[in-house]
């Protein structure tokens, strides 16, 4: 069933894409910079998505509400997703900008780190059956976690490296030009809402695989069909 | 408080006395690699001096998160219920564990340390400054598999686990360290680099004494 929040997303994201195509080129990169369309919002949404799994997995600890537990691994799952297309939107910008994929830049190691913390948070989340027990232990994980963020927000600023410094999110007005703002905050608000839709579906997944492990496992596969055979006799 | 943290630290290094896995097994599989590096990069003496702080520190890194684990062998339902009905507060016995991984890893950094200095010859001016880095450093590590061992553990898969864990999340704290011994060589300032590895071990330390309860729970 399509809800409200999934046309939602698709039509921002459609209006997105169009303004990022619509919008005058870049003075100096030319259309290369469009790239950015899809790189800023995804960055965005690593820092959003895995900042929200600390807010749910604090939520969790304190209410024992399995839903929060929920909506955590799927904020995880989704961040770990828009971390890696971060990752290879920015190389393949690199690629003609900086003549290279990959560089040994602050930004983009802490980063991939980043990346890996957070696939370690969802394989300590598969590697629990119980799911209060897998709850606990992965809240407790995504508070630490959690300190990738400021470090690769402000890598920029504690290291000189190739990634420029903020653009956007910095003191002092923005430095870029008014339609490519435009453009650019029109495709984090579109990812925003994808991100929105995408937690809900997956919160939802995580409810019904929950509630599919408790089923009764014996009955289901082999029903009443087979039984042991009868001992006869006793023993010796 | 600080009772149940002395009692459990004793128990812990007494543990490794018996155990020596830490004496007798990670140093010098530790030392094994500051071997191995230099036939896999060359015999260049000037590159050597110039990698070998950096390789301790990697060293330090991913062999610190076997030491921190090696206690998560002994930790189970059992013993975890026998503290509990003790009254020992799970504060308590984070601190502890925390405390004997920050002695283990000193000793591990100290023997692994002196050993970079020989075979690699780096040239550190200031190098007493190490005496708070190595110890602030391990701190941290140890607070991480610490967390990490608490987070995975009862699994069967904790031992491949845990490394997943821990060496992403010790970034922060390779970074600062080598930061500054690099400070040290160029002679530049490196007290924001303690300063990092101060409150990234401070942050660590209130997030394992607040969440060593709800970590507990059965």
């Amino acid at each position: 069933m399509i809800k409200p929040l999934d046309v939602a997303a698709g039509s921002v994201l459609v209006t997105a894409l169009v303004l990022g195509l619509v919008v005058p080129p870049d003075a100096v990169q030319g259309d290369l910079q469009r790239i950015m369309y899809v790189h800023v919002p995804s960055a965005w949404l690593a820092y959003l998505s895995f900042g929200l799994t600390l807010v749910f997995g604090v939520a969790y600890l304190r209410t024992r509400r399995i839903r929060w537990d929920h909506l955590a691994g799927a904020s995880a799952e989704v961040g770990v997703v828009f971390t890696g297309l971060a990752l290879v939107t920015g190389s393949i910008w690199g690629k003609p900008v900086w003549g290279v994929w990959w560089t040994w830049d602050a930004r983009l190691v802490l980063t991939a780190v980043m990346f890996f913390v957070y696939l370690g948070y969802l394989a300590l989340r598969r590697a629990f059956e119980d799911p209060e027990v897998r709850a606990r232990r992965a809240s407790v994980y995504g508070i630490v976690a959690v300190a990738q963020i400021p470090l690769v927000h402000f890598s920029v600023v504690w290291w000189r490296g190739l990634h420029q410094p903020p653009t956007v999110l910095r003191p002092g007005d923005p430095q870029i030009d008014g339609p490519l703002l435009a453009a650019l905050l029109a495709a984090v608000f579109a990812f925003t809402v994808v991100y929105a839709a995408l937690v809900s579906r997956r919160a939802e997944v995580a409810r019904l695989e929950d509630l599919a492990a408790a089923l009764p496992a014996d009955g289901a596969v082999a029903g009443a069909g087979i039984s042991a055979p009868p001992i006869v006799g006793g023993g010796r | 408080m600080i009772r149940h943290i002395r009692v459990l630290l004793a128990a812990h290094l007494r543990d490794e006395r018996r155990a020596g896995e830490v004496g007798l097994v990670i140093i010098p599989f530790g030392l094994v690699a500051l071997l191995v590096i230099p036939m896999a990069v060359g015999i260049d003496t000037p590159l050597l001096d110039r990698i070998g702080p950096g390789l301790f520190w990697a060293v330090l890194v991913l062999f610190g998160t076997v030491v921190t684990q090696r206690q998560s062998a002994t930790e189970g339902d059992a013993r975890r219920d026998l503290f509990t009905l003790l009254g020992v507060d799970p504060a308590a016995r984070f601190a502890a564990a925390a405390l004997a991984g920050t002695i283990l890893l000193t000793v591990f950094a100290v023997v692994v340390g002196s050993v970079t200095m020989v075979l690699y010859d780096p040239t550190i001016p200031g190098a007493a400054w190490l005496a708070l880095i190595v110890p602030l450093a391990c701190a941290g590590i140890a607070m991480v598999g610490t967390l990490a061992a608490a987070v995975a553990g009862g699994l069967g898969t904790r031992s491949s686990l845990a490394p997943l864990l821990v060496v992403p999340i010790s970034v922060p704290i390779l970074l600062a360290a080598a930061q500054a011994t690099e400070g040290l060589r160029a002679g530049a300032g490196i007290l924001r680099w303690i300063l990092l590895l101060a409150v990234v071990d401070v942050v660590l330390a209130l997030a394992g004494v607040l969440t060593a309860r709800p970590l507990e729970e059965s």
